[in-house]
């Protein structure tokens, strides 16, 4: 065997290879700064958007087509082409296209992402847009539009809002005796304790994201705390606030409300056959299937602290500022954008809110779909997902000490501050590596 | 990640091969031309292997040493700082990298003796002459075709605290029927370890079937002979008949439990708090999720590191038996 030409081989290979993966991780990003304006019409040369999004489940694989196929045949010139895919391939692919100049024109996303993604450079300034729009904040839900706001200029607009809530198992319910649906600290643990004595364990706690983390985000506001600081540099859920809605949490399993050990899903699950009456769960369930057998009623989470407060999470539009983007996909991406919003009133098929308060005051909505309106009360007291690039790392934290919590393995106030120390650590890193 | 295995399984391979031309006659015309054939057939899978293999790792090593954003222009050059960082105490990814490392760990030690063993007897059980072998085969097989989202679905259901098939079960003959098996310690260990062995013994299984049936049976008829029992006969002449079959099961089973990944994932989601995450689990997070890439590559070459060492040791700890056992 020929052997210097086999190293030359392989090393010319290698080379190669190696050229290629530094080449395409090298490309650079688009250029910056370029504030766009639409106003809802377009009449430039035939141009096709690309448009990501992240609806894989559900209704929203049969009402995301229609809704395009009917905007493109309205719109001559203008073709959309959606390109679904989960969402943490959403976001894992798009920084990376955005920059090759391959991303999509438009785009939907998480409010929890988009400071991470504006940091970057790779949304557009969308204030122009919005402008041209006619977009404010006051045509969505409370501090809703703000959530688009990153050092002070405008990336999103507001798709879609949702809620937590509180579900109900009618027919568990009664075993107590109860017909009236708690709304405050007294009558839910009234509820709680009448299902005690009758056998049932009326609210399972658990300690994962799915839905224990967004319970005790609502009770943190609820008793008048917040997750960080206002400027985001410092984690305060380990505040008397977090501490207490935590306690109330543990205290559930404590007193007997709920089984300890509760698995992901487990809550619901256990709604569904019968054996809670309470689960505190996301609008997004309202589409659940297997309620169709059930008694069952949606509600306001009650207010166990002094304010009101829930959470909530929300999607946004986006503008990806591709390398060499086209504006004139751009003009036709936000014309696209106001006529999904104007045409959202079928996306609570989904179990989302559509965002937009004139389709959402339609009253032909909640005709469609009753099961809506508690959560859409809900709207005036709101919270959202907090706003800072790479925040979601620290968020984890937070379910992380309440699980902790939930098993026994650290008392609530140990297992926030734990949490709190390794969240500050994470945002020192975050501000390092997103700059500020 | 495969790659760490198929990395570090090539150095052997390539060298046994290199060495077998030289001590070969002197080579006419068409040998060579044979030879280049041979390396045109293998060219598309050195093509792959590069680009999916060797490039990907020697860009992993470039940006452990960067603070590598997929965000950034340009990336800085920060020198070892990702790997000091990871042996400071107190850094923010040092304990929890370390911790997910200790998480791997036990998962290893404790998955890789049921791995090993349960196989080894089941392959000797459907080696006997009995009816239905085959199907008792495909039986202890058929979960390894199943994704591990399969397995995580299927599980959680039945391993549920409250409404779990398991604890239902339990409860029927009196034995406690709350125990949390994807929530708390220890019981996440067993449901791991046990969901595993479950899922892939079908293949050690199989291989060790096959190593059976490469043990001659005149040996054992020759034992049987000189007057030995069936205990005997494993000792003597299974065990030392299987030893090359063992240490490629071992090494590669050890290999596959430090990689586990899906099942913490979707079974306990790594809890309680962060007693189930493995490295492999905390790596994806950081460097996917996270979109710390500099530190999760960085990681990823402490464990390839770890996981070589071992390799090594294993390998040469049975190479070792083996050519005693010989003599």
């Amino acid at each position: 065997m020929n052997k210097p030409w086999a190293r030359r081989a392989v090393s010319a290979g290698i080379a190669l290879a190696v050229g290629i993966a530094v080449s395409g991780c090298a490309a650079s990003g688009g250029d910056t700064g370029g504030a766009v304006s639409g106003d809802g019409e377009y009449t430039g040369p035939d141009v096709e958007v690309t448009f990501w999004h992240g609806w894989t489940g559900g209704a929203a694989p049969k009402i995301v087509p229609e809704l395009i196929e009917e905007f493109n045949a309205e719109h001559e010139n203008i073709t959309v082409k959606a390109v679904p895919q989960e969402w943490a391939d959403v976001i894992a692919k798009m920084p990376l296209a955005i920059k090759a100049g391959k991303g999509p024109d438009v785009a939907v996303l998480h409010g929890d992402d988009l400071a991470t993604f504006a940091a970057q450079n790779l949304l557009q300034d969308a204030g122009g847009i919005i402008d041209g729009l006619g977009y404010t904040a006051e045509d969505f839900p409370p501090t809703v539009f703000d959530k688009g706001n990153f050092r002070d200029a405008q990336y999103a607009v507001p798709w879609s809002v949702t809620p937590l809530g509180m579900y109900v198992n009618k027919t568990v319910l009664a075993k107590a005796g109860i017909t009236e649906i708690p709304t405050d600290e007294a009558s839910y643990l009234a509820a709680l304790e009448a299902l005690k004595g009758a056998g049932v364990q009326g609210e399972w706690v658990d300690g994962y994201v799915f839905t224990g983390t967004f319970e005790f985000q609502s009770l943190i506001w609820q008793f008048g705390g917040d997750l960080y600081n206002e400027d985001v540099t410092e984690a305060t859920f380990n505040s008397e606030a977090g501490v207490k809605a935590l306690t109330w949490m543990t205290d559930l399993v404590k007193n007997g409300y709920s089984p300890a050990n509760v698995a992901q899903d487990g809550n619901i699950k256990a709604l569904i056959a019968g054996e809670t009456a309470f689960n505190w769960n996301g609008v997004w369930q309202t589409t659940n299937t297997a309620f169709a057998d059930l008694d069952w009623a949606a509600a306001p989470v009650p207010q166990i602290g002094e304010e009101q407060a829930v959470w909530s999470s929300s999607t946004h539009w986006v503008f990806p500022q591709n390398k060499g983007q086209d504006q004139n996909k751009t003009a036709a991406a936000s014309v696209f954008v106001k006529w999904m919003n104007d045409n959202s009133l079928g996306w609570a098929e989904t179990g989302e809110l559509p965002a937009a308060n004139t389709v959402r005051e339609d009253p032909s909505l909640l005709e469609q779909y009753p099961n809506l309106e508690p959560f859409m009360t809900e709207l005036e007291y709101a919270r959202y997902e907090t706003v800072s690039p790479g925040i979601a790392e620290a968020n984890a934290q937070i379910t992380l000490a309440l699980n902790e919590a939930l098993t026994g393995k650290k008392d609530p106030q140990t297992a926030l501050d734990d949490a709190a120390d390794k969240a500050n650590q994470i945002i020192e890193a975050n501000q390092a590596k997103y700059g500020d | 990640m495969t790659e760490t295995a198929t990395l570090v399984a090539a150095p052997p391979r390539n060298r046994a091969g290199g060495r077998r031309p030289k001590a070969g006659p002197v080579r006419k015309p068409t040998s060579r031309r044979k030879t280049l054939t041979a390396y045109l057939f293998l060219a598309p899978f050195l093509v792959l292997f590069l680009t999916f293999v060797v490039a990907p790792g020697i860009f992993g090593i470039w940006m452990s040493l960067t603070n590598w954003s997929p965000f950034r222009d340009v990336q800085q050059f920060v020198g070892l700082q990702n790997y000091i960082d990871l042996f400071t105490p107190g850094s923010v990814t040092s304990s929890d990298f370390w911790k997910s490392m200790s998480v791997t760990g036990i998962f290893v030690l404790i998955s890789v003796p049921f791995l090993v063993v349960i196989p080894l007897l089941v392959a000797i059980l459907l080696n006997q002459r009995i009816r239905a072998a085959t199907t008792f085969r495909t039986i202890f097989f058929a979960p390894y075709v199943l994704g591990v989202a399969v397995i995580g679905v299927i599980w959680g259901y039945v391993l549920d605290t409250q409404s779990g098939i398991l604890n239902h079960l339990l409860g029927l003959v009196g034995l406690p029927s709350n125990l949390p098996w994807t929530v708390d310690v220890p019981w996440v260990w067993v449901s791991l370890v046990g969901v595993t062995v479950w899922w892939t013994m079908g293949l050690n299984t199989i291989i060790f079937l096959a190593g059976l049936k490469g043990i001659n049976a005149d040996l054992y008829e020759a034992a049987s002979i000189d007057g030995a029992g069936a205990a005997s006969k494993f000792r003597n002449v299974t065990v030392p008949g299987l030893k090359p079959v063992m240490i490629f099961i071992t090494t590669t089973t050890i290999l596959a439990s430090a990689n586990m990944f899906g099942q913490s994932y979707l079974l306990t989601k790594g809890g309680p708090g962060t007693e189930t995450r493995t490295v492999i689990m905390y790596i994806a997070d950081q460097g996917l999720s996270q979109n710390n890439m500099a530190p999760a590559a960085a990681m990823s070459y402490v464990l390839f590191a770890a996981l070589a060492i071992i390799s090594v040791v294993n390998f040469r700890l049975q190479r070792e038996r083996v050519e005693k056992g010989a003599r």
